[in-house]
Order: C-alpha cells, then sequence, then structure tokens
C-alpha cells in the first residue's frame, strides 16, 4: 500500500465526536494514497477510545512511519501519517498545529468547534486545501517550524519602513507589511505584536494564493481574534513584491488600490524593484559570511525574528555543494534536532503539559553550543543570549573552526543590522 | 489470574531441595572428593561436605545461589531483624549428628533427612513443609514444642500468647569459636551464642523418660547469663531469665542443644525461640516490627526477596507496564483476559495501561497493514503523565513495555526492550517460552521486577557503598544498562598473561576428571569460553562477542557485576541452560566446511569474593549429549572455582591499578573554579586560555597550544607505527592548501598550519594501519600498553582538562572509562552533576548514532539488492556531534559577583570503519580543538 521509496506524509481531518472524515490530504495534493476508510476510522478509534479510558495517544512510530494524534478544542483530530525520513515527533507536531491555525484562519473558530453541519464545514474546508496542501510539502522555508516570520535585509529599510507608516495609518490600519518572496522586508510597529504564528501564517497564505494585484479577504487571527474576521488586503506594487494590511470594515479595496497606493508608493518604485530582486539571500549586501557557509538560519527569540537562506552568497550554481533541496531538508532537520533535544524552546502559553518528551528538562547545565558532523554537511547551533543560530556548512569545513565561524558570524549578523 | 502461583522468588537459597534431582550429579560430586577440598576450603564450609547449593537446584537443573562473605553477612543480620531473609542454608540433624564425621558416601542418605532450612518465605506451602518436616522427622520431641510452632504459624491467636514467645535471630560463626576449647560439650551454647546455662545435675540424672513432660523446669534451657560481645548481648533482645525453646523451629533441650548446635556448618543466621517470662516484651516486640533501617543493601533486597512485600519500593505509583499479548482471538475458550499471555506488575497505575492494551493490538495490526513495517513504539497521556510504550512483534504474539518518559527517554527504552528480548531468549530461548510456561511466571515477575527498578530507580540499587562514587553508578546505570559492552579494565601485560593462562587452561580441560581419561567415558560439557569478572570490570574474555554481550546483558540484569564490585560474595554459583542465538542460528546456515553441532547450552557462573568467572559450556557436539534436565556438575564448579582460587593472589595487584590512575588521566572540573586560582594562577597559559574562552583564544596562546600539541603527536607517534610520524612532515602543502580559506578567520596562519597538518594525519588515521587492524582484542596486548601507561594525559596545555571519557568497542562487546575509584578520587560538587550530564547527553549522542547506524545499514542492504539510491540519503549519517554545556556552581561564597560559568564540551564520535566503535569525551571549553582531534585518535590507543 505504502509506495516505496517516496517519501509520503497523509493528513487526516476528522470530527472528534463523531468522527465523520473531514478530508484526507497528502503530499502532492493528490488522492492517489487514499487510504481506505477502514484505516482512517481504526487509526480514529483508536485515538477516540483511549480518550474514553482517560489515556491520550500522542504518537506512534514504526519501523519507516511515524503517525502523530492531536486534538484541537475537543472538536477536530488530526492525524498525520509521515515516512519522510528527516521528520520528526517535533516537526509533525508542528505540522498539526499549523494546519489547524490555517483551518481557523480560513473558517473562524467558531464553525470548526460549534459544527451543526458536518457536509456544509466539508464544503467550507475546501477553502484551506491550498493552504494546507502547502504545510505538507517540502518546505521552501523555515518559518512553520520555527514559527517566526522570517525576515529580509535591505540597505533600505528605513526609508520603506517610513512609507510604510504613512501607508498604514492613510488607510486607517495599524498592522502593516512589506512582502517580498515570502519575506518580511519591514512592518509597522504593530505588525510584530501579532502572535508570531499569526504573522507567518498571512505570509503563508499570501503566498500559496494566485498572484493578484489586489486581494480583499476576510481572516481570523487564530489567537488574536478567533471569532471574529478582519479584512486582509494586498496589493502588488512591483512583481514579487506585496504589501499586506490587516483593516476593518473601511476604506474599501478600490479606495485604497487607486489612491493610497499609487500616492505612497508610486515615488519609490526604483527601490522597491531593486528590492524585489535581492530576495533570495535575504542579507544585506555588505555582510559577507564565511565561504564554507552553505545555510544560515537566525532566530531572534524575543521578537520571534527569523533570518533564513540556504544562499548565503547569492544564487546557487550548478555544481556548488549540496542541492538547495537537500541545504534545506539538512537545516530544518538540524534545527528540530537541536530544539527538542537541548536548547530550551520557546514557551507555550496555553498548553500547560508538554506534548513531546522534554529531553533538555533531565540536563542539569545547560547546553550553549552544538554541532553535528555528517558526511554532506557540518552543522553547527548557538545559544545566545537573545538569539539562536543555526549554521550548516560544508563538509571541508574543519570541526574545531566551526565555533569560532559561528561566533563571528553570529556577532557579524546581529551588530551590524538592528533589523534582527 | 497468573497471582495463584505463590510468588516463590526463584533465587533458590530459600527453597526446598528437590527430592528427585538427578542422580548423576551426585556421583560425580562424590567422586569430586579429592578436587573438592579447595572449594570447601574457599566456601567456608567444614571439608568433605557436599557443596552447599548442591540443595538449592532447582528440578530444572537450574540453580541460583547467592552467599554473603562472612562480615557483610554479619553486618547486615545485626542490624536488621526478622524480615531479612535468611540467606544461609542450615541443615540441621539431630537424630545423625554424627554426619559431621560421616563421609561423603552417606550424604545421600543424610541429605534426605535434613530437616530444616530456614524459609522465610510467608507462603504457606513452605511453612507448611517445614511444620511437616519437623514434626515428622523429630519424633521424640513431636508433642511439646509443636505448640510453638503452632503458635507461630497461626497469626489469629491471641495477643499475649504471642508475647510469650519471642524470635531472636542471631548472627553465629562456629569458626569464630574454633580456637576455644572443644572437650567441654556445653560449651557450644556459650561459645556459639554466647548463653550461659548452668545445669550442675544435668549429667547425673537420665531424662529419657521426661522430655514430653513439659512441667520440669529442669528440662528447660533456662538463660542463665549472657557471655560479654557475644551474639546473643548483641542482639539485645534475650533476657536472662528466659527459655530457649527451639534453634530454627527445632525444639531443643538441655539434652540435644549441643547436638543441634554442632551441626550448623557455617557462618549463618540462626532463629531462636524463647520463652520469656516478662511481661515488659511489649516494646520490645514492638520495636522489632518496625521496619529497621537496616544498612543492607536494596540491590541484595531485591535480589532476595519477594518484591510485592516490599513496602520501600515505592514504585506502585508510577504507572509501568510490561506485557505479552497474543494477537491470535481464539474465541472458543471462554478464559477472561485470554489475549493477555504475561502481565507485571499488577498495580492502579499499570492497570490502566492494561486497559487500554487495545489501542496497542490495533495499533500494531493497523500500522503494519498500512505502512508495512513493524510498530517500534507509542506514546501517550496517562495521570498527566507521558508514557512511552515500546513494541516487539514476534510472529502472533507481541511484547509492550511502557514506562514514563521522564525516566526513559524513548530511544532508551528502545535499546531496553531489545535488551529484555535478547536476554529472555538467552535464558529460555524463545518468548513464547519465556512466558507461556506457568512454571517460568514467577521467575519472569522477579526478572521485570529487576527490570523495573533498574529503569525506575536505579540510585537505589547503586547506594551507599562506595561513599565517594555513589553518584557515578546511579547516574550512570540507566545509561549503562542497555550499553551494547562491557566494562573493560586492561591491565599490565603479566597479570593479563596470567589470567588469559589460567583460563585457557580451563578451557582446555584435559587435566583430573576434566579429561576423558579419567573415568574414561565422554566428557559432559566441552568449555566454549570463559570469561572474567572482577569487582564488575572485565578483565578477559575468551569468547565471541556475541557470547559476551548475552552473558554481560544476563549478568547485568541480574546486577551481579555490581554486587561482586563491593565484597559481597561469599559465593555465587549460577547454573542454567541457555541459547545463545549466536551457536543456535548458525546451526541453520551452515557455512561450508562448519557445522555448528547440534547441541544445549549452559552457562555456569561462579563468584568468589570479587571475581565473577562465566563458563559457557556445550553439551552435545563432540562431547556426550544432555539428557534432561542436568543440575550443575560439581566437577566443572569446582574447576572454575579452582581456577579462580588459582588468581587469588592477583586482585591485588588488580586493585593496585584500579587505585592507580590510569591513562588518560581525568580531572575534577571543580579545579577550574576561580576559588582554585591560586594553582591556575600560576600557570599564565592556562589563565590565558580561560579568560578569552569566551571569544577566540588569542594567536600567541593558540600557537603555544598547537606547537604543544604537535610535540605531543610526535611523542606519542611510536603508538602508531613508524608510518604516522612521517606524516606530519609529509603534509604541510596539502594542509595549507586546504586551510587558506579560514586563514582569514583565524588570524593566525602558522598555528593553523599546524592544525591543519594535524588534522589531515585524523583524516589519513583510517586509512593507515591502526593497532586495531592489527590484533583482535585479547591476543595482542603487545608493547604498546606499557607505552600507554607512560601517556598520561590526552589533552594539552599545561592543564589536564579532560574531565570523563567513554570509549565503545562495538566490535568487542567492551567499552572504557575511568574507574569508579578515579572518579571517587575526583569528589567536587559539580563534577557529579557533570557526569550526569555527559551520561544524559551520550544517550542522546548514541540515539543519533544508532538512527546514523541503521540507515547505514539499510543502505548496504539496498545497494545490495541495486535500487536506487536516495538522493538525500547521505544526510543524516551523523559521524560527530557535540554539545557545549555551561554551568556555574550551585554554592558560590562571593555575593557580589555572579558566579562564573564553566564550560565543557560533549563530543562523541562514530567510526564505522573498520568496525562500529564509539568515543565519547567531556573536557572542558579551553582545550584546542586540535587536541580534541588528538584525543579521538588517542581513543585508538585506549582499548586493547
Amino acid at each position: 500500500m505504502w509506495e516505496e521509496g517516496e517519501d509520503s506524509v497523509i493528513l487526516l481531518c476528522l470530527t472528534a465526536s463523531s468522527g465523520v472524515p473531514l478530508y484526507c490530504r497528502s503530499r502532492g495534493g493528490s488522492v492517489k494514497q487514499q487510504l481506505p476508510f477502514s484505516v482512517i476510522g481504526s487509526l480514529n478509534g483508536v485515538h477516540m477510545f483511549g480518550s474514553n479510558l482517560d489515556v491520550m495517544l500522542t504518537a506512534a512510530c514504526t519501523e519507516n512511519t511515524r503517525v502523530v494524534w492531536k486534538v484541537f478544542h475537543n472538536s477536530i483530530t488530526l492525524i498525520v501519517l509521515s515516512s519522510d525520513e528527516g521528520t520528526s515527533d517535533f516537526s509533525l507536531g508542528k505540522l498539526l498545529e499549523n494546519v489547524f491555525s490555517a483551518m481557523v484562519l480560513v473558517l473562524g473558530l467558531e464553525e470548526l468547534v460549534n459544527t451543526r453541519n458536518v457536509e456544509r464545514l466539508k464544503k467550507d474546508l475546501k477553502a484551506c486545501y491550498k493552504l494546507i496542501d502547502s504545510f505538507l510539502e517540502p518546505s521552501k522555508c523555515s518559518a512553520d517550524l520555527t514559527q517566526c516570520v522570517e525576515c529580509a535585509v535591505m540597505p533600505s529599510r528605513a526609508i520603506l519602513q517610513e512609507c510604510l507608516e504613512a501607508f498604514a495609518s492613510a488607510a486607517e490600519s495599524r498592522f502593516g507589511s512589506l512582502l517580498t518572496g515570502g519575506h518580511v522586508l519591514c512592518a509597522t510597529e504593530q505588525w510584530w505584536q501579532l502572535a508570531a504564528q499569526e504573522a507567518m501564517l498571512l505570509m503563508w497564505l499570501v503566498r500559496t494564493l494566485p498572484p493578484h494585484t489586489s486581494r480583499d479577504l476576510p481572516v481570523y487571527l487564530p489567537h488574536g481574534s478567533p471569532t471574529v474576521p478582519h479584512r486582509f488586503l494586498t496589493f502588488q506594487l512591483v512583481p514579487g513584491l506585496e504589501v499586506v494590511l490587516l483593516c476593518g470594515p473601511s476604506p474599501s479595496l478600490q479606495f485604497l488600490a487607486d489612491e493610497l497606493v499609487k500616492q505612497f508608493w508610486q515615488p519609490l518604485l526604483d527601490l522597491l524593484k531593486a528590492s524585489a530582486r535581492a530576495s533570495p539571500r535575504c542579507l544585506l549586501p555588505s555582510t559577507s559570511l564565511a565561504p564554507g557557509i552553505l545555510g544560515v538560519l537566525l532566530i531572534n527569540q524575543d521578537q520571534r525574528k527569523s533570518l533564513f537562506t540556504v544562499q548565503p552568497h547569492g544564487t546557487w550554481a550548478e555544481g556548488s555543494e549540496m542541492p538547495l533541496k537537500n541545504r534545506l531538508c539538512a537545516l530544518r532537520s538540524f534545527y528540530a534536532l537541536v530544539i527538542s533535544l537541548y536548547f530550551p524552546s520557546e514557551k507555550s502559553e496555553g498548553t500547560t503539559v508538554p506534548l513531546q518528551e522534554e529531553f533538555q528538562a533531565g540536563f542539569s547545565h545547560h547546553p550553549q553550543h552544538c554541532y553535528v558532523v555528517s558526511a554532506t554537511h557540518k552543522a553547527y547551533a548557538v545559544q545566545g543570549r537573545r538569539h539562536q543560530l543555526f549554521l550548516l556548512l560544508k563538509p571541508d569545513v574543519p570541526t574545531f573552526a566551526l565555533r569560532s565561524l559561528a561566533t563571528s558570524t553570529l556577532q557579524a549578523l546581529t551588530t551590524e543590522d538592528s533589523a534582527i | 489470574m497468573a497471582r495463584a502461583v505463590p510468588a516463590s522468588p526463584f533465587e533458590s537459597p530459600r527453597e526446598s531441595p528437590p527430592e528427585d534431582r538427578d542422580e548423576r550429579g551426585d556421583s560425580n560430586s562424590t567422586g569430586s572428593g579429592g578436587s573438592g577440598s579447595c572449594s570447601a576450603s574457599l566456601s567456608g564450609s567444614s571439608d568433605d561436605f557436599e557443596p552447599e547449593w548442591l540443595e538449592s537446584v532447582q528440578k530444572n537443573g537450574e540453580l541460583f545461589y547467592l552467599e554473603l562473605s562472612e562480615d557483610e553477612e554479619e553486618v547486615i543480620f545485626q542490624d536488621s531483624s526478622l524480615d531479612v531473609p535468611v540467606v544461609n542454608h542450615v541443615r540441621f540433624c539431630e537424630n545423625e549428628p554424627e554426619i559431621i564425621h560421616g563421609r561423603s558416601r552417606k550424604q545421600n542418605e543424610h541429605r534426605l533427612e535434613k530437616l530444616t532450612k530456614i524459609l522465610k518465605n510467608k507462603n504457606i506451602v513452605s511453612k507448611q513443609s517445614i511444620k511437616k518436616k519437623a514434626t515428622g522427622k523429630c519424633d521424640v520431641h513431636a508433642s511439646g514444642p509443636a505448640s510453638i510452632l503452632k503458635n507461630r504459624s497461626s497469626q489469629k491467636m491471641g495477643v499475649v500468647v504471642q508475647q510469650r514467645y519471642k524470635d531472636v535471630c542471631v548472627y553465629i560463626n562456629p569458626k569464630r569459636q574454633s580456637n576455644a576449647e572443644t572437650g567441654e560439650q556445653l560449651k557450644l551454647l556459650e561459645s556459639l551464642i554466647g548463653i550461659a546455662h548452668q545445669s550442675p545435675w544435668r549429667k547425673a540424672e537420665k531424662h529419657r523418660h521426661s522430655i514430653e513432660s513439659r512441667s520440669a523446669e529442669e528440662e528447660k534451657i533456662v538463660v542463665h547469663g549472657l557471655i560479654p560481645g557475644s551474639s546473643a548481648i548483641r542482639s539485645g533482645e534475650i533476657l536472662i531469665g528466659d527459655i530457649l525453646l527451639a534453634v530454627n523451629d527445632v525444639d531443643v533441650n538441655p539434652e540435644n542443644i549441643e547436638r543441634v548446635l554442632s551441626c550448623i556448618p557455617g557462618p549463618m543466621q540462626v532463629k531462636l525461640t524463647f520463652e520469656t517470662s516478662v511481661f515488659e516484651l511489649e516494646g520490645t516486640s514492638q520495636r522489632r516490627c518496625k521496619p529497621t533501617q537496616s544498612s543492607m543493601n536494596n540491590l541484595l533486597k531485591l535480589l532476595w526477596k519477594d518484591h510485592n512485600n516490599d513496602p520501600q519500593f515505592s514504585i506502585q505509583s508510577i504507572p509501568h507496564i510490561i506485557m505479552y499479548l497474543s494477537l491470535k482471538l481464539d474465541s472458543d475458550t471462554s478464559k477472561d483476559e485470554q489475549e493477555i499471555l504475561y502481565q507485571y506488575p499488577i498495580s492502579e497505575a499499570s492497570q490502566k495501561m492494561k486497559s487500554v492494551r487495545g489501542i496497542f493490538l490495533t495499533l500494531c495490526d493497523i500500522l503494519e497493514n498500512v505502512t508495512g513495517a513493524r510498530i517500534i513504539s507509542s506514546s501517550m497521556f496517562l495521570y498527566e503523565k507521558l508514557i512511552h510504550v515500546a513494541y516487539w512483534k514476534e510472529s502472533d504474539k507481541l511484547l509492550v513495555i511502557g514506562l514514563p518518559a521522564e525516566s526513559v527517554p524513548l530511544s532508551q527504552l528502545r535499546n531496553m526492550t531489545a535488551d529484555v528480548v535478547r536476554t529472555l531468549i538467552f535464558m529460555y530461548g524463545s518468548l513464547d517460552s519465556a512466558f507461556c510456561q506457568i512454571e517460568n511466571v514467577s521467575q519472569m515477575d522477579h526478572f521485570f521486577c529487576l527490570f523495573f527498578q533498574q529503569a525506575l530507580q536505579p540510585a537505589r540499587l547503586h547506594s551507599n557503598v562506595n561513599p565517594g562514587s555513589p553518584h557515578y553508578d546511579a547516574c550512570s546505570a540507566l545509561f549503562f544498562y542497555n550499553f551494547p559492552g562491557v566494562r573493560w579494565l586492561s591491565l599490565p601485560q603479566e597479570i593479563k598473561m596470567e589470567i588469559d593462562t589460567a583460563l585457557s587452561d580451563l578451557e582446555a580441560a584435559d587435566f583430573a576428571e576434566l579429561s576423558e581419561d579419567y573415568y574414561n567415558m565422554r566428557r559432559l560439557y566441552t568449555i566454549l569460553g570463559s570469561c572474567l569478572f572482577y569487582k564488575g570490570y572485565l578483565i578477559s574474555n575468551h569468547l565471541p562477542k556475541e557470547d559476551l554481550t548475552d552473558i554481560a546483558l544476563y549478568s547485568r540484569h541480574y546486577c551481579l557485576l555490581p554486587l561482586a564490585a563491593e565484597q559481597r560474595i561469599g559465593q555465587l554459583v549460577i547454573w542454567r541452560e541457555v541459547f545463545p542465538q549466536h551457536h543456535l542460528q548458525s546451526c541453520k546456515t551452515s557455512y561450508d566446511g562448519y557445522r555448528e553441532p547440534k547441541a544445549r547450552y549452559f552457562l555456569l557462573m561462579v563468584g568468589l569474593k570479587h571475581f565473577v568467572l562465566s563458563v559457557l559450556l556445550e553439551a552435545g557436539g563432540c562431547s556426550s549429549k544432555a539428557i534432561g534436565n542436568p543440575g550443575p556438575d560439581c566437577i566443572y564448579v569446582d574447576q572454575v572455582k579452582a581456577t579462580i582460587l588459582q588468581l587469588d593472589g592477583i586482585d591485588l595487584s588488580i586493585d593496585e591499578r584500579l587505585e592507580s590512575p590510569s591513562a588518560p588521566l581525568v580531572s575534577c572540573v571543580d579545579w577550574f573554579l576561580p576559588s582554585s586560582r591560586d594553582s591556575l594562577a600560576a600557570l599564565p597559559l592556562f589563565s590565558k586560555l580561560q579568560n578569552t574562552s569566551n571569544s577566540r583564544i588569542s594567536p600567541a596562546s593558540k600557537k603555544m597550544v598547537f606547537g604543544d600539541s604537535t610535540l605531543r603527536t610526535h611523542k606519542t607517534s611510536p603508538l602508531w607505527g613508524s608510518g604516522r610520524s612521517d606524516n606530519v612532515d609529509d603534509n604541510p602543502e596539502g594542509g595549507r592548501g586546504n586551510v587558506n580559506p579560514y586563514a582569514a578567520q583565524s588570524k593566525s596562519p602558522g598555528g593553523f598550519d599546524r592544525s591543519s597538518s594535524l588534522f589531515k594525519i585524523t583524516k589519513k588515521k583510517n586509512i593507515l594501519p591502526g593497532p586495531f587492524n592489527l590484533g583482535s582484542l585479547k591476543k595482542n596486548p603487545s608493547d604498546m600498553e606499557s607505552e600507554l601507561y607512560n601517556v598520561m594525559k590526552l589533552t594539552s596545555g599545561p592543564e589536564n582538562t579532560l574531565f570523563h571519557y567513554i570509549s565503545l568497542e562495538t566490535m568487542h562487546g567492551i567499552f572504557i572509562t575511568p574507574t569508579h575509584t578515579e572518579v571517587a578520587q575526583l569528589s567536587g560538587t559539580i563534577h557529579p552533576q557533570l557526569i550526569k550530564n555527559f551520561h544524559r547527553c551520550c544517550l542522546s549522542i548514541r540515539s543519533i548514532f544508532q538512527q546514523t547506524m541503521l540507515r547505514e545499514n539499510k543502505k548496504t542492504a539496498s545497494i545490495r539488492s541495486l535500487e536506487s539510491k536516495k538522493a538525500n540519503s547521505g544526510l543524516h549519517q551523523v559521524r560527530e556531534h557535540g554539545v557545549l554545556f555551561e554551568c556555574s556552581p550551585d554554592t558560590w561564597i562571593d555575593q557580589k559577583k555572579p558566579p562564573p560559568p564553566i564550560m565543557y564540551w560533549v563530543v562523541g564520535r562514530l567510526f564505522l570503519d573498520p568496525k562500529p566503535r564509539e568515543f565519547y569525551v567531556c573536557f572542558h571549553d579551553s582545550v584546542a580543538e586540535v587536541a580534541v582531534e588528538l584525543a579521538f585518535k588517542l581513543s585508538f590507543g585506549l582499548a586493547l
């Protein structure tokens, strides 16, 4: 039944009370690996049986597959089966959280929790498929894992910031942000007050939507306002660069698109074009990283911002070390490893009981640095006072040079630019 | 349902002798009279006695006999009272007191007439059997003292009556008084127990007729006085005026007391029953009844006692379970819970897990159907606790072990489960035969009681004996529980030689009764190999790795190795049939030219003092076939014992080796606190290193460090053969080219040049023939060993910065780590924490390595089947993993400043070529990274 050699991820969604399957998605979005209902039913039944006896089943693992169960608000059960080699309980747990938040984002918590008509819910959920499927795909960024907004650093950030603030206030919105290729170029002060997961999801939403010059969508913020929708407005300024706003009922999209966008952004057109071009690197042109570095993930823990790139030296050329896909995969799994074993993870507010094994609780001393040497790469992690840095390096960098390299990189990235 | 079987612990010292033991062993035992002398002198029994353990042999031939050494026993028994299990065996035979002088020929008859063995079991069966025997055999005293026994056995008797009789346990040692004049008969009562009894007219009168008349005062042994310093006075419970009624439930009177006492063969605990005329006893008996704060090792308690009665082990509230479930449903049988073939323990917390067994069964079935692979584990929340459950599926049966995540991480649990399965298969042949046979239930209970104790409360088992290093044991216990290796102690060559010779002699089995010529018949067993442990360290091994691992797992599970480490073994004899898969499986897949014989295998372990010698025997093949369930053969036990005795003098030099700081030296983390700055300040280089520990090391000091380490390489290069040292000179060109990109970072090109050349060497190391490729573990101690002892320090620089290390040789099934004494000598306050942390970190590192090896195996398998390899298969091949920890002292005197943090690394490295090998080190932050490379290199020299 399982196709050999193919990393497959299957996501099941059921109502927790009645066990009615709401949808089943799998990697690639197709239904070629549709599980028979008997399997879906038993996977859910096992979990339901346990919860009747106060035993909450959370995860299972076979030689090639991991399964994770999670119930949200006692109404929606999500089950994921993954045979991806690089996956872990940590990343699957994050995946389920993201998927549920995505459902709330689109439909609102009310409709999910108090389901009156299951058939209607099923129909409504179709609107989320695109967003959900994007979480199942091998990710091109790290935001889903880190739950941090990915930022890009630009030399002319101050000008853009100023313009954005003015534009947002003119649009009677406090939440505005300038996005390029899934990264935040700059955002208003209030935007950073959003829960990190919300900001991440909004960006994710923009990325998965088909390209349009402007959009006006109702969104529910999973943490901020799960029951009352807000208007989410996006405007494409130049190809690859969009400005997004969260507003109330006014002003109208028409007004904004016709009047304000032109008024505020027209003068900066050249700068915007330049910014849109430089996107994959996310770093200041002046920042030069050591040649051995293949990927960088820098997390500001206070502000929940991150800087992520696997092309630190500009565009990736054919024939260089490690394909991008592998770099992404390696850096992501290294992050998951370090966070689940050593570094203190962010404290989630609501849940008191940790759902995963807390391995780091057993340490009497605090892990500060960590590295891994593998056949194809090396990786190094630093826990700073406010930052966490994860580096992916070429295998020919000597192991003893890793530490000095990492500390100097952290210093270079944090001091030169205050954005992170 | 299984509970119906009385939980009679299988550790058979307390078990009654099987009457129908096969007689072949006996005939051998009589034949071994000559060689038995050495064993007898050692075991402390009087000469010509049959071995003490003989009675403990069970019907199926198995034996687990453990006897403490005298000193230990006395200490334990002094502090504890009734609830202490009696360890020694005693045979009272008042009808035939001449048994002492009797020849061994007669023993067979006498053995059947043995009256009592002390059984402290609460279980009725054994009690009844004692009673029956007591009344049956001592027909002379049948009526009188029977009342005592009745009182004791029926707990519902009135309180007043109960108090009139008291049991006092004293420890006596007949050998202690051997110098005392033996001419006077009555002296035994005084010299052994310390009770003075005066009966001036005893000899004059004949009392043969009046035994049954209890009214006659003079018939009774009244305590007239207590001998100072004797066991009686030390017990504090025997009062003047008390009347001694029975010894070990055998009724005594002035007539027979001496004969009874003279039957005590060796040091042991004796229960004396007194009738007391004083009624103030209440307080005393109360005191006696409360659980005493015995210094008795929990480990021993666990090995001996029925765990269920013990309130001290309060793990009942922790949810944990083992279940053996059947996946086949047989709806015809009407038995309740028929799918549960075995379950342990029965507690409320585990009851919950039992009730959700449907989850386990369903998951196992569904996930296998969906994914086509076996289920490994699952996690669940229960009582707000995360519980991991590990699965082991074999045909249509499922073994499930559940433990809380806070005690046992998941990766650890998987390993533990695999080890449990391996041990059970080694002991019983298959899981089915282990779990499904009703007579094994109590053994299984004990097995898993030990298992859970070790998993949930490792600290309990390794308590208090070694004052310096209790922590070391406790924190490493869990980690080492499933380490695929045994703690190895490398010894100087001459000692090693002596041990190896002794073992080889034994294994050759071509002398005395072991040789076939002696009896002119086929020998019973072929000795496949042996391994010798000293204080829990493996010091010599003549077994294949697989067998060694099996035996190590077995002895680790039964805590035999820590036991031997604490001067506790008076005599240990273990005998059982085993099923080493290494031999049995290769039976099926025959290589050309050689086939393993169709044979049965037996494990014989003999322990004396600190030594434990394990021997693997083969019956069948070129020796005669084993029939039925043969018990331990006296000849073999004696010869193994004799081998240990032969090595008796050696323990001094081994101890010396254990005490002396070995190579490589480790240091204590506390020394790096500035409070001990005076010692460090004298070393300018080091203080410099420490100051710059957070940033980069200054070029100058770096250079010095590198220079130093380069020097060291030259110094130690003889270790690696002559080819190695040439390399240093050969490589600078390549090294420089390689490192140039980083020169900008390092700003110390000179230093890096050298370092890079060193780095090159390490990279080359795998190609060069290391000492490991040349010789195997035991055959090639060579002269490297003595040289290694001269390399006292692994790290460079004036301070030794190595804190701890483990070198695991998966190929040989051994690992090397600093000895207990070494760690104890270091003491310090943070150091124990550091070691604990180190072991925890090793757990995570090792779990990552295990995944790597798993994938490696998969890869080779897929290459073999010419499947297309996945592009990113190399992504998870972790070879090295390190974590930097920061710690600050808990108690800091200077309140103005925050305590300075100490940083240290824990690094693990996995070598796959030529054979899997793992090495873990813990060292101070200030170590130059090149020195780390060096340390890894030296790991080759660690194991010899």
